[in-house]
């Protein structure tokens, strides 16, 4: 091998490794969502209250995926209380979007355990008792949750539904739920 | 071969059978007699060996072109019969001395099914260059896995399993039809299709409108040593437009990696479970490395299966797809969930109400199940 020849081996080699390099970083940038933004915000008397803006996703019916939407939420001074907040606002505020969620159901409490990067969201006994039924209902309903709240806070990784504070075996006797469930971002568009 | 052995080829045609006609051809090679089945179109059949005879289940319509199909000298060959036995068309080769099926192969284009012969104590003799068109082995389908238990056996039961019933109506439609109605009745029919075209036996979690456990449905079917589970669901969605069929198998992904780990050092230690064992939890987590087992199995099945609802029904393609199903985890064999059309979407509702929709749902899932058979017993080790 002449020393031309292995030099633009050399060259040939230093590329194909850049290029690699290259994608790897923009895949796992890809794969990365953004923090939610901080907004400082000044009330009528003066004081300043801290605020995020954060990414609510809903189905609509002509995408089975789910939509993005903007909103801000004050962040209160119990880190729980937020994640009550955004699933109240979640739940409440869909612009004609779909909800995924029977009418009647509400969050009765929240508890994260930081040990295991877990939520445990826990509804009311609406949730198992006028569930409509359905592999696909269900499956909307749960990853509607999870996405969004894995999604807004990196700190949780897995969230856990209880029901009327039980564990219950199914929603309405297909999917699993006396295990948490990880995120499926491919339920949301453009992830 | 003392076990008997079932092949299973899928049948295409529904509801009106042509007559099937099966040409017989038989023919002495080096160190082997090759037997050709050959028809004008596929044919479901399943093959008994026995001691001094082959037997070969067909279609109780199926004729043969040669009447009494002869064996003209035939080195391994002494005689053949052909009658009708309950359901099936019995075809019986008798050997002359001892016999036995080396290899057992169906070639398309046209429809052939080949079983190659060799006297017992040649066994190990490699067969000369075909005279067949090709001589390798039908491809199977999309996944080619072969099936993951060494022990395995060919498939000789099936467990059905009809979503829902009795106070757990699943979901229910706009005009009120009911899921449970609409499982039972496409888990009945397919019961039907399998046992008049295969032989198979079929056991069902529940054959009336009765409330079964998620629990006591795969029990049923680990209990009676199911080779396969299928569970009949109708779809609903949140999403009024949503429509199509989708076939599931077990996901484990939402699995927590730390129960598993927990789970596998168990299994390591059997004789000192310590506490964590009587925890269901445990146990649960048991039951899905079960399924592990099959889950390369479970998402052919679920292809197939999938693949012959596109072709028959004509609604939208949804797809394979996998979740962490309850009553899919607790199975020990290939597993899927059926969901064939939105009972929530007021089209496919009304579909649904139609007995010829249900047939081909039916027909449909028979079909995949039929090939995903010869598939694995074809690959069985």
């Amino acid at each position: 091998m002449t020393e031309k020849t292995r030099r633009y081996l050399l060259i040939a080699i230093a590329v194909v490794f850049f290029v690699v390099l290259l994608l790897l970083v923009l895949s796992r940038k890809k794969t990365e969502h953004p923090e939610p933004e901080i907004l400082n915000k000044t009330t009528e008397n003066g004081a300043v209250t801290e605020f995020i803006k954060v990414r609510l996703f809903y189905f609509n019916e002509a995408s089975g995926l789910l939509q993005p939407e903007y909103r801000e939420i004050r962040v209160p001074d119990i880190r729980e209380d937020l994640y009550k907040n955004f699933i109240d606002l979640l739940l409440a505020s869909a612009n004609g979007q779909i909800i995924p969620v029977p009418d009647g159901v509400q969050l009765r409490s929240v508890y994260y355990l930081p040990s295991k990067e877990m939520l445990v969201l826990d509804f009311n006994d609406t949730l198992i008792n006028v569930f409509p039924g359905g592999t696909t209902a269900e499956l909307e309903f749960i990853y509607f949750i999870v996405d969004n709240i894995c999604y807004n806070f990196k700190e949780i990784k897995k969230v856990k539904l209880l029901s009327g504070g039980n564990e219950n075996r199914t929603l309405a006797g297909h999917i699993d739920l006396e295990k948490p469930f990880f995120p499926d971002f491919s339920w949301l568009k453009n992830e | 071969m003392k076990k008997s052995t079932v092949f299973i080829a899928s049948l295409f045609l529904f509801q009106i059978l042509p007559a099937l006609s099966i040409d017989f051809r038989s023919s002495d090679h080096e160190g082997f007699t090759r037997i050709v089945l050959e028809a004008d179109q596929t044919f479901a059949f399943s093959v008994r060996n026995r001691p001094g005879q082959l037997q070969v289940l067909l279609p109780r319509h199926a004729a043969f072109k040669n009447q009494t199909p002869s064996l003209q000298n035939s080195r391994l060959l002494e005689r053949i019969t052909h009658e009708l036995k309950e359901e099936n068309g019995v075809l019986t080769i008798y050997f002359k001395g001892d016999a036995s099926v080396q290899k057992n192969f169906v070639l398309e284009k046209p429809f052939r099914v080949v079983f190659d012969l060799v006297k017992s104590d040649s066994a190990a003799v490699t067969p000369p260059r075909s005279t067949e068109s090709s001589d390798k082995p039908q491809d199977p389908g999309p996944i080619a896995n072969t099936p993951a238990a060494s022990s395995a056996k060919p498939i000789e039961t099936i467990c059905i399993d009809p979503g829902h019933g009795g106070e757990d109506l699943g979901a229910v439609g706009r005009s009120k039809l009911h899921e449970k109605d609409v499982t039972l009745k496409i888990s009945l029919k397919l019961k039907k299709l399998i046992e008049s075209r295969t032989g198979l036996r079929v056991l069902m979690t529940r054959d009336k409108d009765s409330e079964v456990s998620l629990n006591s449905r795969a029990s049923i079917a680990n209990n009676q040593q199911a080779q396969m589970f299928v569970s009949i669901h109708v779809n609903s969605s949140f999403r009024k437009s949503a429509f199509g069929s989708e076939t599931y198998f077990v996901s484990l992904k939402a699995t927590d990696p730390e129960a598993l780990e927990l789970a596998q050092k168990e299994n390591q230690n059997p004789e000192d479970p310590g506490e964590a064992i009587k925890n269901d939890e445990l146990k649960m987590i048991l039951w899905n490395m079960a399924q592990t087992e099959f889950i390369r199995e479970s998402s052919t099945l679920a292809e197939y299966v999938q693949n012959e609802l596109n072709d028959l029904l004509g609604t939208r393609n949804r797809g394979v797809k996998q979740a962490p199903f309850r009553v899919l985890m607790r199975t020990a064999m290939p597993a899927i969930l059926v969901e064939t059309a939105f009972i929530s979407n007021s089209a496919e509702e009304k579909k649904l109400q139609n007995e010829a929709f249900l047939d081909k749902i039916a027909f449909a899932i028979f079909n995949g199940i039929s090939k995903f058979i010869y598939y694995y017993n074809t690959n069985i080790k």
